[in-house]
Protein backbone atom coordinates (compact mmCIF):
# COMPACT_ATOMS: atom_id res chain seq x y z
CA UNK A 1 0.00 0.00 0.00
CA UNK A 2 1.11 3.38 -0.75
CA UNK A 3 2.24 6.08 2.05
CA UNK A 4 -0.39 8.72 2.15
CA UNK A 5 1.91 10.46 4.69
CA UNK A 6 5.78 10.80 4.79
CA UNK A 7 7.50 12.62 7.52
CA UNK A 8 11.36 12.96 7.31
CA UNK A 9 13.00 14.20 10.52
CA UNK A 10 10.83 16.86 11.37
CA UNK A 11 11.53 19.92 13.71
CA UNK A 12 9.69 22.01 14.70
CA UNK A 13 10.28 25.13 16.88
CA UNK A 14 8.35 28.04 18.37
CA UNK A 15 9.36 31.29 18.73
CA UNK A 16 10.97 31.19 22.22
CA UNK A 17 13.08 28.08 21.27
CA UNK A 18 11.19 25.67 22.36
CA UNK A 19 11.09 22.48 20.12
CA UNK A 20 7.77 21.48 20.35
CA UNK A 21 8.24 18.62 17.30
CA UNK A 22 11.76 17.32 18.19
CA UNK A 23 13.27 14.95 14.84
CA UNK A 24 10.32 12.45 14.50
CA UNK A 25 10.16 10.45 11.05
CA UNK A 26 6.99 8.30 10.26
CA UNK A 27 4.76 7.50 7.44
CA UNK A 28 0.77 6.97 7.32
CA UNK A 29 -0.12 4.16 4.74
CA UNK A 30 -3.21 5.41 2.74
CA UNK A 31 -6.33 3.87 4.23
CA UNK A 32 -4.76 3.50 7.24
CA UNK A 33 -6.63 4.86 10.76
CA UNK A 34 -3.46 5.95 12.32
CA UNK A 35 -3.38 7.74 16.01
CA UNK A 36 -0.61 10.29 17.44
CA UNK A 37 -0.94 9.03 21.29
CA UNK A 38 0.59 11.18 23.90
CA UNK A 39 -0.08 13.59 26.62
CA UNK A 40 -0.59 16.93 26.75
CA UNK A 41 2.37 19.22 25.57
CA UNK A 42 3.47 16.37 23.77
CA UNK A 43 3.53 17.85 20.02
CA UNK A 44 0.61 16.48 18.49
CA UNK A 45 -1.09 19.49 17.44
CA UNK A 46 2.01 20.64 16.60
CA UNK A 47 2.43 17.99 14.06
CA UNK A 48 -1.43 18.50 13.07
CA UNK A 49 -0.48 21.99 12.02
CA UNK A 50 2.55 21.23 10.81
CA UNK A 51 1.29 18.97 8.44
CA UNK A 52 -1.46 20.74 7.32
CA UNK A 53 0.32 23.59 6.27
CA UNK A 54 -0.38 26.24 9.57
CA UNK A 55 3.16 26.02 10.78
CA UNK A 56 6.34 26.41 9.63
CA UNK A 57 8.53 23.43 10.38
CA UNK A 58 12.23 24.62 11.08
CA UNK A 59 13.62 21.32 9.32
CA UNK A 60 12.37 18.06 7.87
CA UNK A 61 10.79 17.02 5.19
CA UNK A 62 6.47 16.11 4.96
CA UNK A 63 5.11 15.01 1.80
CA UNK A 64 1.05 14.54 2.19
CA UNK A 65 -0.96 13.41 -0.43
CA UNK A 66 1.73 12.65 -2.89
CA UNK A 67 2.60 16.81 -2.58
CA UNK A 68 5.88 17.88 -1.18
CA UNK A 69 4.32 20.53 1.57
CA UNK A 70 7.28 23.52 0.58
CA UNK A 71 6.46 23.05 -3.03
CA UNK A 72 2.27 22.44 -3.03
CA UNK A 73 0.57 23.62 0.24
CA UNK A 74 -2.59 24.52 -1.51
CA UNK A 75 -2.68 21.11 -2.77
CA UNK A 76 -2.09 19.60 -0.04
CA UNK A 77 -5.54 21.60 1.24
CA UNK A 78 -6.76 20.81 -1.32
CA UNK A 79 -6.84 16.63 -0.67
CA UNK A 80 -7.25 16.83 2.97
CA UNK A 81 -9.94 17.57 5.81
CA UNK A 82 -8.91 19.11 9.11
CA UNK A 83 -11.12 18.83 12.29
CA UNK A 84 -9.36 20.83 14.64
CA UNK A 85 -9.28 20.30 19.02
CA UNK A 86 -11.57 23.40 19.52
CA UNK A 87 -14.99 23.02 17.41
CA UNK A 88 -15.44 25.64 14.97
CA UNK A 89 -18.73 26.31 13.69
CA UNK A 90 -20.14 29.79 13.18
CA UNK A 91 -23.34 30.15 15.77
CA UNK A 92 -25.04 32.73 13.75
CA UNK A 93 -24.97 30.33 10.45
CA UNK A 94 -27.42 27.12 10.33
CA UNK A 95 -25.92 23.63 10.21
CA UNK A 96 -26.66 23.45 6.51
CA UNK A 97 -25.01 27.12 6.23
CA UNK A 98 -22.04 26.30 7.70
CA UNK A 99 -21.62 22.99 5.72
CA UNK A 100 -22.47 25.21 2.60
CA UNK A 101 -20.08 27.79 3.40
CA UNK A 102 -17.71 25.46 4.12
CA UNK A 103 -17.83 23.46 0.79
CA UNK A 104 -17.86 26.71 -1.44
CA UNK A 105 -14.08 27.60 0.11
CA UNK A 106 -13.51 24.09 -0.72
CA UNK A 107 -14.44 25.41 -4.70
CA UNK A 108 -17.71 23.21 -5.39
CA UNK A 109 -21.21 25.05 -5.88
CA UNK A 110 -24.79 24.40 -7.43
CA UNK A 111 -26.18 20.71 -7.19
CA UNK A 112 -23.03 18.48 -5.98
CA UNK A 113 -23.09 21.05 -3.08
CA UNK A 114 -26.49 20.92 -2.44
CA UNK A 115 -26.38 16.76 -2.62
CA UNK A 116 -23.44 16.68 -1.15
CA UNK A 117 -24.73 19.12 2.26
CA UNK A 118 -27.51 16.50 2.51
CA UNK A 119 -25.77 13.59 2.51
CA UNK A 120 -23.40 14.69 5.37
CA UNK A 121 -26.21 16.09 7.21
CA UNK A 122 -28.13 12.89 7.73
CA UNK A 123 -24.72 11.03 8.67
CA UNK A 124 -23.84 13.06 11.30
CA UNK A 125 -27.72 12.99 12.20
CA UNK A 126 -28.82 16.33 12.33
CA UNK A 127 -30.92 16.80 9.20
CA UNK A 128 -33.77 17.45 11.68
CA UNK A 129 -31.96 20.64 12.78
CA UNK A 130 -30.10 22.07 9.87
CA UNK A 131 -32.23 24.87 9.27
CA UNK A 132 -31.37 25.93 13.61
CA UNK A 133 -28.73 28.46 13.73
CA UNK A 134 -25.46 26.34 15.22
CA UNK A 135 -25.03 28.79 18.32
CA UNK A 136 -28.01 26.82 19.65
CA UNK A 137 -26.30 23.31 19.27
CA UNK A 138 -24.95 21.08 22.24
CA UNK A 139 -21.24 20.67 22.19
CA UNK A 140 -21.77 17.20 20.73
CA UNK A 141 -23.92 18.28 17.91
CA UNK A 142 -21.18 21.20 17.23
CA UNK A 143 -18.54 18.48 16.81
CA UNK A 144 -20.49 16.89 14.46
CA UNK A 145 -21.08 19.24 12.23
CA UNK A 146 -17.51 20.54 12.31
CA UNK A 147 -16.99 16.59 11.64
CA UNK A 148 -18.90 16.80 8.58
CA UNK A 149 -17.30 20.47 7.58
CA UNK A 150 -14.07 18.68 7.14
CA UNK A 151 -15.63 15.80 5.31
CA UNK A 152 -17.69 18.38 2.88
CA UNK A 153 -15.06 17.72 -0.33
CA UNK A 154 -14.42 13.81 0.09
CA UNK A 155 -11.24 14.28 1.69
CA UNK A 156 -8.87 11.32 0.48
CA UNK A 157 -7.10 12.00 4.01
CA UNK A 158 -8.80 13.47 7.37
CA UNK A 159 -7.14 14.94 10.07
CA UNK A 160 -8.33 14.64 13.66
CA UNK A 161 -7.18 16.44 16.40
CA UNK A 162 -8.23 15.11 19.71
CA UNK A 163 -11.62 14.99 18.23
CA UNK A 164 -13.45 13.53 21.06
CA UNK A 165 -11.57 15.81 24.01
CA UNK A 166 -14.45 17.09 26.27
CA UNK A 167 -17.85 15.47 24.81
CA UNK A 168 -20.15 13.44 26.66
CA UNK A 169 -19.59 9.10 26.15
CA UNK A 170 -22.43 9.52 24.23
CA UNK A 171 -21.23 11.95 21.51
CA UNK A 172 -17.94 10.35 21.43
CA UNK A 173 -19.53 6.82 20.74
CA UNK A 174 -21.36 8.12 17.79
CA UNK A 175 -18.44 9.93 16.81
CA UNK A 176 -16.17 6.73 17.32
CA UNK A 177 -19.03 5.12 14.91
CA UNK A 178 -18.58 7.69 12.26
CA UNK A 179 -15.11 7.40 11.63
CA UNK A 180 -14.57 3.77 11.88
CA UNK A 181 -17.42 3.76 9.25
CA UNK A 182 -15.52 6.74 6.69
CA UNK A 183 -12.45 4.29 7.19
CA UNK A 184 -13.96 1.08 6.58
CA UNK A 185 -16.56 1.70 4.24
CA UNK A 186 -15.50 4.96 2.04
CA UNK A 187 -11.51 4.36 2.71
CA UNK A 188 -10.69 7.33 3.87
CA UNK A 189 -7.41 7.48 5.85
CA UNK A 190 -7.58 9.25 9.20
CA UNK A 191 -4.59 10.76 11.50
CA UNK A 192 -5.73 10.72 14.62
CA UNK A 193 -4.41 12.55 18.12
CA UNK A 194 -5.73 11.51 21.03
CA UNK A 195 -5.15 11.07 25.09
CA UNK A 196 -7.69 8.65 25.33
CA UNK A 197 -5.95 5.07 25.54
CA UNK A 198 -9.42 3.48 25.21
CA UNK A 199 -10.12 5.99 21.72
CA UNK A 200 -6.39 4.90 20.63
CA UNK A 201 -7.34 1.39 21.39
CA UNK A 202 -10.45 1.03 19.86
CA UNK A 203 -10.09 3.29 16.28
CA UNK A 204 -6.56 2.94 15.36
CA UNK A 205 -4.87 0.13 13.43
CA UNK A 206 -1.18 1.32 13.92
CA UNK A 207 -0.14 4.21 16.81
CA UNK A 208 2.69 6.31 17.78
CA UNK A 209 3.47 7.80 20.84
CA UNK A 210 4.61 10.92 21.04
CA UNK A 211 6.15 12.66 24.74
CA UNK A 212 8.08 15.89 25.11
CA UNK A 213 8.33 16.03 20.65
CA UNK A 214 9.63 12.78 20.58
CA UNK A 215 8.33 9.40 19.38
CA UNK A 216 9.04 7.09 22.01
CA UNK A 217 7.27 4.01 20.53
CA UNK A 218 5.36 2.65 17.53
CA UNK A 219 3.00 0.03 16.31
CA UNK A 220 -0.21 -1.62 16.38
CA UNK A 221 -1.96 -1.26 20.04
CA UNK A 222 -1.49 -5.14 20.38
CA UNK A 223 1.64 -5.38 19.49
CA UNK A 224 2.77 -2.31 22.11
CA UNK A 225 0.96 -3.96 24.84
CA UNK A 226 2.22 -7.54 24.43
CA UNK A 227 6.01 -6.32 24.51
CA UNK A 228 4.77 -5.47 27.90
CA UNK A 229 4.94 -9.27 28.62
CA UNK A 230 1.62 -9.96 29.74
CA UNK A 231 -0.75 -8.90 32.55
CA UNK A 232 -0.63 -6.20 35.39
CA UNK A 233 -1.32 -6.01 39.38
CA UNK A 234 -1.70 -2.74 40.46
CA UNK A 235 -0.82 -2.16 44.25
CA UNK A 236 -1.81 1.22 45.74
CA UNK A 237 -1.39 2.44 49.64
CA UNK A 238 -3.15 4.54 51.16
CA UNK A 239 -1.86 7.11 53.35
CA UNK A 240 1.76 4.91 54.01
CA UNK A 241 3.46 5.41 50.62
CA UNK A 242 7.07 6.87 51.59
CA UNK A 243 10.03 5.14 50.08
CA UNK A 244 11.17 3.01 52.49
CA UNK A 245 7.86 0.79 51.94
CA UNK A 246 7.88 1.37 48.35
CA UNK A 247 10.93 0.05 48.10
CA UNK A 248 10.36 -3.07 50.86
CA UNK A 249 7.09 -3.94 48.30
CA UNK A 250 9.47 -4.06 45.33
CA UNK A 251 11.90 -5.79 47.05
CA UNK A 252 9.71 -8.56 48.05
CA UNK A 253 7.76 -8.45 44.74
CA UNK A 254 11.23 -9.22 43.51
CA UNK A 255 10.97 -12.40 44.78
CA UNK A 256 7.83 -13.60 43.50
CA UNK A 257 8.31 -16.05 40.50
CA UNK A 258 7.19 -15.42 37.29
CA UNK A 259 7.14 -11.53 37.61
CA UNK A 260 8.27 -9.98 34.67
CA UNK A 261 8.75 -6.71 35.28
CA UNK A 262 7.98 -3.70 38.01
CA UNK A 263 7.74 -0.23 37.97
CA UNK A 264 6.92 2.25 40.54
CA UNK A 265 4.95 5.18 39.66
CA UNK A 266 3.27 7.96 41.22
CA UNK A 267 0.20 6.54 42.54
CA UNK A 268 0.63 2.36 42.39
CA UNK A 269 3.70 -0.04 42.15
CA UNK A 270 2.54 -1.99 38.92
CA UNK A 271 3.46 -5.90 38.42
CA UNK A 272 4.03 -7.13 35.45
CA UNK A 273 3.56 -10.62 34.83
CA UNK A 274 1.91 -13.57 32.02
CA UNK A 275 -0.43 -15.15 34.08
CA UNK A 276 -1.41 -12.88 36.33
CA UNK A 277 -4.96 -14.38 38.18
CA UNK A 278 -2.42 -16.63 39.61
CA UNK A 279 0.32 -14.67 40.26
CA UNK A 280 -1.97 -12.59 42.16
CA UNK A 281 -2.10 -15.26 45.10
CA UNK A 282 1.67 -15.34 45.26
CA UNK A 283 2.36 -11.48 46.18
CA UNK A 284 -0.32 -11.53 48.88
CA UNK A 285 1.28 -13.78 50.36
CA UNK A 286 4.82 -12.62 49.96
CA UNK A 287 3.90 -8.93 50.74
CA UNK A 288 1.13 -10.67 54.19
CA UNK A 289 4.42 -12.52 55.15
CA UNK A 290 6.03 -8.85 56.20
CA UNK A 291 3.23 -7.22 56.81
CA UNK A 292 2.65 -4.97 53.91
CA UNK A 293 -0.96 -4.87 53.05
CA UNK A 294 -1.95 -2.98 49.88
CA UNK A 295 -4.92 -0.80 50.57
CA UNK A 296 -5.81 -1.24 46.90
CA UNK A 297 -5.07 -4.03 44.27
CA UNK A 298 -6.51 -4.86 40.75
CA UNK A 299 -5.64 -7.24 37.68
CA UNK A 300 -5.76 -5.69 34.07
CA UNK A 301 -4.20 -6.53 30.82
CA UNK A 302 -1.78 -3.79 30.21
CA UNK A 303 -2.97 -0.94 28.08
CA UNK A 304 -1.63 2.01 26.40
CA UNK A 305 -1.03 3.50 29.16
CA UNK A 306 1.18 1.18 30.84
CA UNK A 307 3.04 1.10 27.43
CA UNK A 308 4.04 5.19 27.92
CA UNK A 309 4.17 4.12 31.34
CA UNK A 310 6.78 1.83 30.65
CA UNK A 311 8.42 4.36 28.42
CA UNK A 312 7.73 7.22 30.33
CA UNK A 313 7.70 6.42 33.69
CA UNK A 314 4.85 8.64 33.86
CA UNK A 315 0.93 8.36 33.11
CA UNK A 316 -1.04 9.90 30.44
CA UNK A 317 -4.19 10.44 32.22
CA UNK A 318 -4.53 8.11 35.52
CA UNK A 319 -8.05 8.92 35.70
CA UNK A 320 -8.72 7.40 32.19
CA UNK A 321 -7.43 4.11 33.86
CA UNK A 322 -9.76 1.29 33.51
CA UNK A 323 -9.73 -1.87 35.50
CA UNK A 324 -11.09 -4.08 37.11
CA UNK A 325 -10.84 -3.34 40.88
CA UNK A 326 -10.35 -5.73 43.38
CA UNK A 327 -10.96 -5.02 47.34
CA UNK A 328 -8.14 -5.79 49.34
CA UNK A 329 -10.35 -7.43 51.98
CA UNK A 330 -11.35 -10.23 49.84
CA UNK A 331 -7.70 -11.31 49.08
CA UNK A 332 -6.29 -10.18 52.26
CA UNK A 333 -4.00 -13.11 53.71
CA UNK A 334 -4.32 -13.51 57.65
CA UNK B 1 -11.53 26.21 -11.30
CA UNK B 2 -9.14 28.68 -13.15
CA UNK B 3 -7.41 30.72 -10.07
CA UNK B 4 -8.65 34.40 -11.59
CA UNK B 5 -11.92 33.20 -11.14
CA UNK B 6 -11.27 31.85 -7.82
CA UNK B 7 -10.58 34.67 -6.01
CA UNK B 8 -14.29 36.35 -6.78
CA UNK B 9 -15.98 32.95 -6.25
CA UNK B 10 -14.37 33.59 -2.68
CA UNK B 11 -14.82 36.79 -2.08
CA UNK B 12 -18.42 36.14 -2.61
CA UNK B 13 -18.60 33.19 -0.43
CA UNK B 14 -16.84 35.33 2.11
CA UNK B 15 -19.81 38.20 1.62
CA UNK B 16 -22.53 35.78 1.65
CA UNK B 17 -21.61 34.59 5.01
CA UNK B 18 -20.76 38.15 6.51
CA UNK B 19 -24.36 39.59 4.88
CA UNK B 20 -25.98 36.57 6.49
CA UNK B 21 -24.59 37.16 9.85
CA UNK B 22 -25.37 40.73 9.58
CA UNK B 23 -29.17 39.56 9.16
CA UNK B 24 -28.89 37.60 11.81
CA UNK B 25 -27.78 40.03 13.96
CA UNK B 26 -30.47 42.77 13.63
CA UNK B 27 -29.51 44.84 17.09
CA UNK B 28 -26.10 45.14 15.29
CA UNK B 29 -27.26 46.12 11.81
CA UNK B 30 -30.43 48.71 13.44
CA UNK B 31 -27.52 50.25 15.35
CA UNK B 32 -25.34 50.95 12.49
CA UNK B 33 -28.09 51.87 9.89
CA UNK B 34 -29.59 54.32 12.90
CA UNK B 35 -27.15 55.86 14.72
CA UNK B 36 -25.92 57.95 12.10
CA UNK B 37 -29.39 59.38 11.49
CA UNK B 38 -29.57 59.50 15.52
CA UNK B 39 -26.59 62.09 15.66
CA UNK B 40 -28.75 64.00 12.22
CA UNK B 41 -31.03 64.64 14.84
CA UNK B 42 -29.13 65.44 18.06
CA UNK B 43 -26.62 68.26 15.72
CA UNK B 44 -29.33 69.52 14.02
CA UNK B 45 -31.91 70.27 16.44
CA UNK B 46 -29.21 71.35 19.24
CA UNK B 47 -27.35 73.61 16.72
CA UNK B 48 -29.93 74.57 14.49
CA UNK B 49 -29.33 78.40 15.24
CA UNK B 50 -25.89 78.28 13.36
CA UNK B 51 -28.19 77.93 10.45
CA UNK B 52 -28.02 81.85 10.95
CA UNK B 53 -23.95 81.91 10.65
CA UNK B 54 -24.29 80.26 7.40
CA UNK B 55 -25.81 82.53 4.81
CA UNK B 56 -24.85 80.37 2.06
CA UNK B 57 -25.48 77.18 2.82
CA UNK B 58 -28.20 75.20 1.16
CA UNK B 59 -30.53 73.46 3.42
CA UNK B 60 -28.56 75.82 6.20
CA UNK B 61 -27.06 74.31 8.91
CA UNK B 62 -29.45 70.53 8.13
CA UNK B 63 -27.52 70.95 4.78
CA UNK B 64 -23.87 72.23 6.11
CA UNK B 65 -24.24 69.04 8.68
CA UNK B 66 -25.10 66.60 6.05
CA UNK B 67 -21.78 65.91 4.93
CA UNK B 68 -20.35 65.55 8.56
CA UNK B 69 -22.77 62.82 9.35
CA UNK B 70 -22.66 61.17 6.10
CA UNK B 71 -18.81 60.64 7.29
CA UNK B 72 -19.80 59.69 10.97
CA UNK B 73 -21.24 56.44 9.33
CA UNK B 74 -17.67 55.45 8.04
CA UNK B 75 -16.35 56.06 11.13
CA UNK B 76 -19.12 54.19 12.76
CA UNK B 77 -18.85 51.16 10.39
CA UNK B 78 -15.17 50.85 10.09
CA UNK B 79 -14.00 48.70 13.43
CA UNK B 80 -16.60 46.13 12.53
CA UNK B 81 -13.82 44.50 9.89
CA UNK B 82 -11.20 44.17 12.34
CA UNK B 83 -13.93 42.99 14.83
CA UNK B 84 -15.10 40.56 12.36
CA UNK B 85 -11.60 38.80 11.92
CA UNK B 86 -10.49 38.85 15.69
CA UNK B 87 -13.62 37.36 16.30
CA UNK B 88 -12.95 34.46 13.37
CA UNK B 89 -9.49 34.16 15.05
CA UNK B 90 -10.52 33.58 18.41
CA UNK B 91 -13.42 31.33 17.89
CA UNK B 92 -10.63 28.82 15.88
CA UNK B 93 -12.91 29.66 12.76
CA UNK B 94 -10.04 31.85 10.61
CA UNK B 95 -8.07 28.53 10.80
CA UNK B 96 -10.32 26.74 9.53
CA UNK B 97 -10.69 28.84 6.73
CA UNK B 98 -6.83 28.99 5.89
CA UNK B 99 -6.85 25.21 5.88
CA UNK B 100 -9.00 25.26 2.73
CA UNK B 101 -7.84 25.97 -0.96
CA UNK B 102 -9.77 29.30 -0.62
CA UNK B 103 -7.81 32.03 -1.62
CA UNK B 104 -7.01 34.18 1.50
CA UNK B 105 -6.73 38.11 0.14
CA UNK B 106 -10.76 36.77 -0.34
CA UNK B 107 -10.77 36.56 3.53
CA UNK B 108 -10.43 40.35 3.96
CA UNK B 109 -12.20 41.61 0.37
CA UNK B 110 -15.21 39.64 1.41
CA UNK B 111 -15.55 41.33 4.36
CA UNK B 112 -14.43 44.85 3.47
CA UNK B 113 -17.18 44.51 0.84
CA UNK B 114 -19.77 43.95 3.70
CA UNK B 115 -18.93 47.25 5.09
CA UNK B 116 -18.87 49.15 2.01
CA UNK B 117 -22.34 47.75 1.32
CA UNK B 118 -23.50 48.78 5.22
CA UNK B 119 -21.79 52.13 4.43
CA UNK B 120 -23.21 52.53 1.46
CA UNK B 121 -27.03 51.95 2.95
CA UNK B 122 -26.47 54.29 6.04
CA UNK B 123 -25.30 56.67 3.69
CA UNK B 124 -27.94 56.94 1.79
CA UNK B 125 -30.68 56.51 4.49
CA UNK B 126 -28.71 60.06 5.98
CA UNK B 127 -29.08 61.42 2.19
CA UNK B 128 -32.50 60.66 1.75
CA UNK B 129 -33.57 61.99 5.33
CA UNK B 130 -31.50 65.11 4.32
CA UNK B 131 -33.63 66.08 1.03
CA UNK B 132 -37.01 64.47 3.20
CA UNK B 133 -35.95 67.89 5.46
CA UNK B 134 -35.44 70.35 2.66
CA UNK B 135 -31.88 69.32 1.62
CA UNK B 136 -31.18 69.90 -2.01
CA UNK B 137 -28.20 68.09 -3.51
CA UNK B 138 -27.00 70.61 -6.13
CA UNK B 139 -24.90 68.12 -7.93
CA UNK B 140 -28.16 65.74 -7.98
CA UNK B 141 -27.70 62.25 -8.92
CA UNK B 142 -24.16 61.83 -10.14
CA UNK B 143 -23.31 64.23 -7.08
CA UNK B 144 -24.99 61.71 -4.95
CA UNK B 145 -23.26 58.45 -6.42
CA UNK B 146 -19.86 60.22 -6.66
CA UNK B 147 -20.59 60.86 -2.44
CA UNK B 148 -21.39 57.49 -1.70
CA UNK B 149 -18.03 56.13 -3.96
CA UNK B 150 -15.71 58.61 -1.36
CA UNK B 151 -17.81 58.15 1.95
CA UNK B 152 -17.18 54.38 1.01
CA UNK B 153 -13.22 55.01 -0.38
CA UNK B 154 -12.81 57.12 3.31
CA UNK B 155 -14.43 54.07 5.25
CA UNK B 156 -11.95 51.43 4.09
CA UNK B 157 -9.03 53.68 4.91
CA UNK B 158 -10.11 53.70 8.40
CA UNK B 159 -11.12 49.52 8.32
CA UNK B 160 -7.17 49.35 7.51
CA UNK B 161 -6.45 50.69 11.28
CA UNK B 162 -8.88 47.95 12.91
CA UNK B 163 -8.25 45.49 10.98
CA UNK B 164 -4.53 45.77 12.26
CA UNK B 165 -5.06 46.22 16.06
CA UNK B 166 -8.07 43.64 15.50
CA UNK B 167 -5.33 41.07 14.61
CA UNK B 168 -2.69 42.21 16.18
CA UNK B 169 -4.42 42.28 19.67
CA UNK B 170 -7.67 40.36 18.76
CA UNK B 171 -9.55 41.10 21.14
CA UNK B 172 -13.16 43.30 20.02
CA UNK B 173 -13.09 45.22 23.45
CA UNK B 174 -9.47 46.87 22.15
CA UNK B 175 -11.11 47.78 19.39
CA UNK B 176 -14.48 49.51 20.20
CA UNK B 177 -12.19 51.53 22.77
CA UNK B 178 -9.96 52.67 20.31
CA UNK B 179 -13.22 53.52 18.10
CA UNK B 180 -14.65 55.53 21.28
CA UNK B 181 -11.05 57.12 21.65
CA UNK B 182 -10.80 58.72 17.79
CA UNK B 183 -14.39 59.29 17.56
CA UNK B 184 -15.29 62.77 18.79
CA UNK B 185 -11.50 64.39 18.11
CA UNK B 186 -11.52 63.14 15.06
CA UNK B 187 -14.87 64.73 14.09
CA UNK B 188 -14.81 67.98 16.26
CA UNK B 189 -11.04 68.60 15.27
CA UNK B 190 -12.17 69.15 11.46
CA UNK B 191 -14.77 70.41 9.25
CA UNK B 192 -17.55 67.99 9.43
CA UNK B 193 -19.65 69.42 11.85
CA UNK B 194 -18.93 73.33 11.66
CA UNK B 195 -16.97 75.50 10.04
CA UNK B 196 -13.60 75.66 10.85
CA UNK B 197 -13.68 79.39 11.78
CA UNK B 198 -15.48 78.44 14.89
CA UNK B 199 -13.07 76.41 16.46
CA UNK B 200 -9.56 77.81 18.55
CA UNK B 201 -6.77 78.66 16.14
CA UNK B 202 -4.44 75.15 18.05
CA UNK B 203 -7.91 73.35 16.82
CA UNK B 204 -8.45 74.72 13.47
CA UNK B 205 -4.33 73.97 12.79
CA UNK B 206 -5.19 70.05 13.85
CA UNK B 207 -8.39 70.76 11.36
CA UNK B 208 -6.31 71.18 8.19
CA UNK B 209 -4.36 67.90 8.49
CA UNK B 210 -7.71 66.39 9.46
CA UNK B 211 -8.44 63.64 6.48
CA UNK B 212 -11.85 64.33 7.83
CA UNK B 213 -12.02 67.63 6.72
CA UNK B 214 -10.55 66.77 3.09
CA UNK B 215 -13.43 64.64 2.88
CA UNK B 216 -16.28 66.85 4.29
CA UNK B 217 -14.75 69.39 1.73
CA UNK B 218 -15.62 67.07 -1.50
CA UNK B 219 -19.05 65.78 -0.32
CA UNK B 220 -19.71 69.56 1.10
CA UNK B 221 -19.01 70.47 -2.62
CA UNK B 222 -20.79 68.19 -4.28
CA UNK B 223 -24.06 69.11 -1.46
CA UNK B 224 -23.80 72.70 -2.39
CA UNK B 225 -22.26 72.71 -5.81
CA UNK B 226 -19.41 73.59 -7.00
CA UNK B 227 -16.86 70.46 -6.54
CA UNK B 228 -13.30 71.92 -7.91
CA UNK B 229 -11.12 69.21 -9.54
CA UNK B 230 -8.33 70.90 -6.17
CA UNK B 231 -10.52 69.69 -3.36
CA UNK B 232 -11.33 66.12 -5.07
CA UNK B 233 -7.82 65.38 -5.94
CA UNK B 234 -5.97 66.26 -2.80
CA UNK B 235 -8.79 64.37 -0.74
CA UNK B 236 -8.67 61.37 -2.78
CA UNK B 237 -4.65 61.60 -2.15
CA UNK B 238 -4.91 62.42 1.57
CA UNK B 239 -7.35 59.04 2.14
CA UNK B 240 -4.95 57.38 -0.42
CA UNK B 241 -2.08 57.92 1.57
CA UNK B 242 -3.76 56.56 5.25
CA UNK B 243 -5.13 53.86 3.02
CA UNK B 244 -1.43 52.44 1.94
CA UNK B 245 -0.53 53.67 5.61
CA UNK B 246 -3.56 51.34 6.93
CA UNK B 247 -3.25 48.18 4.57
CA UNK B 248 0.37 47.93 4.86
CA UNK B 249 -0.23 47.77 8.45
CA UNK B 250 -2.95 45.32 7.82
CA UNK B 251 -1.26 42.79 5.40
CA UNK B 252 1.91 42.84 7.57
CA UNK B 253 -0.64 41.70 10.31
CA UNK B 254 -2.26 39.14 7.74
CA UNK B 255 0.80 37.66 6.42
CA UNK B 256 1.80 36.98 10.20
CA UNK B 257 -1.32 35.30 10.89
CA UNK B 258 -1.82 33.14 7.83
CA UNK B 259 2.37 32.02 8.40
Amino acid sequence: MQNIIVVKDLVVVYPDGTRAVDDITFSVEEGEFFGFLGPNGAGKSTTIKALTTLLHKASGRISVAGYDLDQSPREIRRSIGVLSQDTAVDGDLTGKENLRFQGRLEQMGGNALTKRVEELLKLVQLDNVAEKQAGRYSGGMKKRLDLASALIHKPRLLFLDEPTAGLDPQSRTAIWDYLQKLNKEEGVTIFLTTQNMEEADRLCRRISIIDGGKIIAEGSPLELKEALGGETITLSFKGDTDFLLRNKTKAILGTVQAVTNIIDSDESVIVYTKNATQVVVDVVVALGRDNVRPSFLSISSPTLDDVFLQKTGRRIRSEELSRKKIEPSILSVS
Amino acid sequence: MKNRLTILYDTQSFLQRDLIKLARNPTLFGTLLVEPLVLFLVFSQVFQKLSLFLPGSSGGYLGFLTPGIVLISALVCSPQSGISLANDLNSGLLSKMLLTPADRPAILLGRLLTDVLVVTAQSTLTIVVAIALGVRIATGMPGVLLILFTVAYFELALSGIFLAVGMKTRKTETLNALSGFLFLPVIFFSSAMFPVSFLPSWAQAISNYNPVSYASAVIRELVQGGLSVGTLTTAYVAIGIISIATFAATLYQFRKVIS
